[in-house]
């Protein structure tokens, strides 16, 4: 039996003439679990707003789309309220209510439930989902992770048939993202519930989704099973290739046929299988990052903690940066790491140890001077640095110097969109207006807090590319961040944040080699067999050389 | 939190307790009145705030005198002159006419700051609810979002700063680069704020009339406490309109006499006011009896 | 006749009148009581017309961002003296007219009071300033004064010093001065002056520098979502 069927769907927003959705047509089974993946931009969360009448957006559009064989908007918007459920992207702004019960019952009371049954789908929803301990909390008091589980279960209160999901764990960290995506495979598997879900992270969905959906430029460009899906896109040579899980990118860039595997464990199996009487790994260079120089920030034993009597959150940190390098701090959630860069930048006063920043005592730079060609940081939400109309008064409100304001312009790659109201910029996009504002003080030392959240593979690309391009100019970049994968694939030195401190710090390989858990998917899939395989580049490479042997 | 036990009943029980109690207090000059409302809303504050009522209670003090010595200053009745202020009379009849106005004052600002700890913003919404929905949705969403718009603020405080922005000494620079601010905040909640309507539209708001949830049951033992609210207050209107209240400081002070039925008034009225205390209590008490069994 | 008019007349005609009436009835001092009493009477009516008007909910939506960016702004700016409440409030009466501007700042008061805890002054504060946000609405409705720094930071001024301030004053007097009289009432709007003139001041600078841009953004949401016509 269908649960929507679309045919023939195109649309295009009334500001530009391109089409946003191009004949688009897709049926969605019930119980069906489907992704949708693609670059940003690409029409999945216009197509998915399209499943809802309220959320369907303001434009030119023709084709059909049916729900349970009628159309869609011909079903009655109650029905549809309580029918299809719809989680969003933002953690924070989804959510509407002040307290915990309340959030749970604002879908039961805008449609006029009695007493008694919103009662007691509340109480199931929240037993369902374990929230019962904090069901008298207040919503601010929670953390990333459990506000999205909130509004996933605000809308299963309602029993929805369908579950529509944009984008939901782009702002989590990636320990609540897969526990979110863990629950939603549970709803799909013990409830029936039809599920369709647009993702970055297809690590933790492509292994239990029945389709994936690849989108580009408004069309459709595969439908199939996430196996065939691997394989098509590989064929074709897409770009979406690159944002595949791991497993499935090293099989076919090693391969080339067949049935990838899509787990690490399949991927272990898969390498163990192929090489059954052990491999030799690859010898590679393995050497102390030392470009030489000067060391851009140094910190000895630095203790801080919030309140007197609080605990301490950073305990007696030890950091050496050289100048010129990307250094990048890893760690869980909540750990201090923020708190860290804060101290860096001087916004809080550590009450023991010492920080240099270019071999001069924190603590000596006047008020202003260490921001003024010195530090400075990107903030993790890079809206927090926009208060002007356009992206060209953005950087004015930095800089006389119309030439200086042209050459940072161009090197962040963001010339075309000086008319541009910095709101109406796509995420990557707006990152780099942002570090182009950062740019503008001249900063030595560039902090950047958790840059690569919410992005897609291909804008963490070119967002690696300009921290490169940063590095050349001489300019030092410290980030805190949860992205291994980035981390890993770009970082000249990584730092372990754990416990109030920084642990360990390496080369990435080094680094995440000596990690059996807290380091990449193609680590965790080829420890054991290759040695110090840490990006799936390097497993293809391990691979290919092994194989060469055999032969 | 403290436990409370008063603070665990029904909404509509505390409202109904806090409107009289602060409409009595604001209206009873009586001395003996007076004094069970000082006695009872101090009490019952300690008992919400614990330490941290030493503070506004030496506040409170403060205004007490400031309000008892302004009086006489305007009021220039009194035959007991106890000196010339701008060649005016300063009797102590206005003074004390002062400090039972400044009483007044005091009672009515204690049981507002009890109202405070007792009538969340939840449970205005909740009394709000069926009357108002529109107004208790605008409440409700209000709450959640200032505490985000604090952190956020906070936020963009900090990220100008470390961009050179806002650090300035300049006081109009600092002005001028906290409305900048101010502006970024305005921006970032008013985007955010078509995700939460889209949020409230796709779960059926605006389809229909709403129903709210309730997490408060209303219990016999509220209906009893209700009622024993409501005898309370009717006696002591009866009393009051009876003349028990009756206080006149000026020209010459008069106060009703504490004698017979009138006795009675301020029985109802003292037993009113400790209705909350007396159950905080009762409750610490049969806790710690509890406690000491296991 | 809609509900509202018939809550304003009943308001005007009945509830007042019995309100000073009893009020004069009371044994003891009875100021603040039918002040208060009169006060809460008057919010209602302006209640009634928002819940008849039943919001959508991006427009409800933006009347609370405001109500809450009048609670939280302070925050944003760092600095003594300036709290952003009266400029955002009078911005939003600007922006949004009359009848939601007094929305605004009722709200604004009313949830103030659950996180910087006052009491007493509340149901007045909420008059308070509704009013400022009602006047801002009325006086920039179109084609009167023009939506400028100048004029607007001018206005805010005058508002403060001689709306809400004075509304506040007037609570003071009932609350704490032995009887309501001209000479008391002149001295509560002379004790309160400086408060007022800073508050006036702080106010009138904030909407120099924010009131144009913040015009814009809401001008700006308005447009791209379609809601808050005026």
């Amino acid at each position: 039996m269908e649960h929507f069927k679309i045919s023939d769907l195109s649309f295009s927003y009334p500001t530009s003439g391109d089409a946003a959705l191009d004949g688009v047509s897709l049926t969605v089974n019930k119980g069906e679990f489907t992704v949708f993946c693609g670059k940003s931009g690409c029409g999945k969360t216009t197509l998915l707003r399209h499943l809802k009448t309220v959320l369907t957006p303001n434009g030119r559009r023709r084709g059909e789309i049916l729900f349970c064989g009628v159309p869609l908007g011909d079903v009655p918007e109650a029905e549809q309220a309580a029918k299809i459920g719809f989680v969003m992207q933002d953690v924070d702004d989804q959510i509407v209510t002040d307290k915990v019960w309340h959030e749970l019952a604002f879908g039961p009371e805008s449609l006029g439930w009695d007493q008694k049954r919103m009662r007691s789908a509340v109480a199931e929803m929240a037993c369902y989902f374990g929230i019962q301990d904090w069901f008298h909390r207040d919503v601010s008091t929670l953390s990333g992770g459990e506000k999205q589980l909130l509004s996933l279960a605000s809308v299963m209160v309602m029993h929805p048939e369908v579950l529509i999901l944009d984008e939901p764990t782009s702002q989590l960290d990636p320990v609540a993202a897969s526990d979110f995506l863990n629950t939603v495979r549970k709803i799909n598997a013990e409830l029936g519930t039809t599920v369709l879900i647009s993702e970055h992270r297809l690590e933790d969905v492509f292994p239990y989704a029945d389709r994936a959906v690849v989108m580009d430029g408004g069309r459709i460009t595969v439908c199939d099973t996430p196996q065939n899906t691997g394989r098509i896109l590989f064929e074709k040579g897409d770009e979406m290739f690159k944002a595949m899980p791991a497993p499935v990118r090293a099989y076919y860039s090693a391969s080339g046929k067949g049935e990838s595997p899509l787990t690490v464990r399949d991927g272990r199996a898969w390498l163990e299988n192929s090489f059954p009487n052990g491999a030799k790994s690859v010898e590679r260079e393995v050497s102390e990052y030392a470009p030489g120089g000067r060391t851009a920030l140094k910190m000895k034993e630095v203790w801080f903690r919030y309140e007197k009597d609080g605990k301490d959150v950073l305990k007696g940190v030890d950091a050496e940066v050289p100048e010129g390098c990307f250094y990048a701090v890893v760690g869980g959630n909540g750990a201090g790491k923020s708190t860290l860069l804060n101290a860096v930048c001087g916004k809080i006063r550590p009450y023991r140890g010492k920080t240099e920043i270019f071999g001069k005592d924190i603590k000596k730079y006047k008020a202003g001077e260490l921001y003024d060609g010195c530090v400075s940081m990107l903030p993790q939400d890079p809206k927090y640095l926009f208060v002007k109309k356009t992206v060209g008064a953005e950087l004015a409100e930095m800089s006389r110097d119309a030439d200086k304001i042209i050459r940072t312009a161009e090197l962040c790659g963001i010339t075309e969109l000086l008319d541009r109201h910095p709101y109406d910029l796509s995420c990557g996009e707006a990152q780099r207006a942002a570090i182009a504002k950062v740019l503008l003080t001249d900063p030595r030392l560039v902090l950047l807090d958790e840059p690569t959240k919410g992005m897609d593979s291909a804008f963490k690309e070119s967002f690696a590319e300009l921290i490169r391009s940063l590095k050349e100019r001489g300019i030092t970049v410290v980030a805190v961040s949860h992205d291994v994968e980035f981390c890993a694939r770009y970082a000249d030195i990584v730092g372990m944040f754990f416990d109030g401190a920084i642990l360990t710090s390496d080369t990435p390989r080094r680094f995440f080699g000596g990690n059996s858990f807290y380091t990449t998917a193609a680590n965790r899939m080829s420890r054991g067999i290759f040695d110090g395989a840490v990006t799936v580049e390097d497993v293809v490479e391990n691979y290919n050389a092994n194989k060469g042997l055999q032969r | 939190m403290t436990h409370d036990a008063f603070s665990k009943c029904h909404p509509s029980v505390n409202f109904v307790f806090f409107i009289l109690a602060i409409c009595f207090g604001a209206v009873f000059q009586h001395p003996a009145y007076i004094a069970a409302g000082i006695v009872s809303s101090g009490t019952y504050y300690v008992l919400l705030n614990g330490k941290k009522s030493i503070k506004s209670f030496l506040r409170l003090l403060l205004l007490f005198c400031f309000i008892s010595f302004i009086n006489p200053v305007f009021n220039t009745r009194g035959d007991t002159v106890l000196f010339k202020l701008f060649s005016r009379p300063y009797t102590l009849e206005a003074l004390i006419y002062g400090a039972s106005i400044a009483s007044v004052f005091v009672i009515t600002m204690l049981w507002f700051g009890c109202w405070n700890k007792v009538m969340t913003g939840e449970k205005i919404t909740c009394l709000f609810g069926g009357v108002a929905p529109a107004l208790s949705i605008l409440l409700v969403t209000v709450f959640r979002m200032v505490p985000e718009m604090i952190r956020t603020a906070k936020r963009i405080v900090s990220a100008r700063l470390s961009i050179g922005k806002g650090g300035a000494e300049k006081l109009s620079e600092r002005a001028r680069s906290g409305a900048s601010a101010l502006g970024a905040l305005a921006s970032l909640s008013l985007e955010g704020s078509v995700t939460t309507g889209d949020s409230m539209r796709a779960r059926g708001y605006g389809t229909g009339k709403r129903t709210s949830f309730s997490v408060y049951g209303f219990r016999r033992r509220d209906g009893a406490l209700m009622i024993l609210v409501a005898a309370l207050a009717a006696a002591v209107i009866a009393f009051a309109f009876r003349g028990a209240t009756r206080a006149v400081f000026l020209p010459e002070r008069y106060f009703a006499p504490l004698s017979g039925a009138n006795a009675a008034g301020l029985a109802a009225y003292c037993i009113l006011l400790l209705t909350p205390t007396v159950m905080h209590i009762r409750e610490v008490i049969s806790w710690n009896i509890s406690k000491s069994a296991i | 006749m809609k509900k509202s008019w018939i809550a304003t007349l009943a308001v005007f005609l009945v509830m007042i009148p019995l309100t000073i009436y009893l009020g004069s009835k009371i044994p003891g001092r009875s100021y603040y009581l039918t002040g208060t009493f009169i006060i809460v009477w008057l919010l209602i009516p302006f209640f009634m017309k928002f819940e008849g008007k039943r919001p959508q909910a991006r427009e409800l939506i933006m009347i609370a961002v405001m109500c809450a960016l009048a609670v939280a702004g302070r925050v944003a700016i760092p600095v003594n003296h300036f709290k952003a409440a009266y400029a955002v409030i009078i911005i939003s009466g600007i922006a949004l007219g009359p009848e939601t501007g007094f929305i605004v700042g009722a709200v604004t008061a009313l949830v103030s009071n659950f996180f910087y805890g006052q009491g007493a002054y509340m149901p007045w504060q909420m008059m308070a300033y509704g009013a400022g946000g009602m006047a801002a609405g009325f006086a920039f409705a179109k084609g009167k004064l023009p939506k400028k720094p100048l004029p607007m930071a001018l206005f805010s001024f005058l508002s403060v010093i001689l709306l809400i301030g004075p509304i506040l004053d007037v609570c003071n007097t009932f609350l704490g001065m032995p009887e309501v009289t001209a000479s008391t009432l002149a001295a509560s709007f002379a004790s309160g002056f400086p408060v007022n003139a800073i508050q006036a001041a702080t106010t009138a600078v904030l909407v120099f520098f924010l009131g144009r841009p913040l015009l814009d953004k809401l001008e700006r949401a308005k447009l791209k979502y379609g809601v808050g016509e005026v």
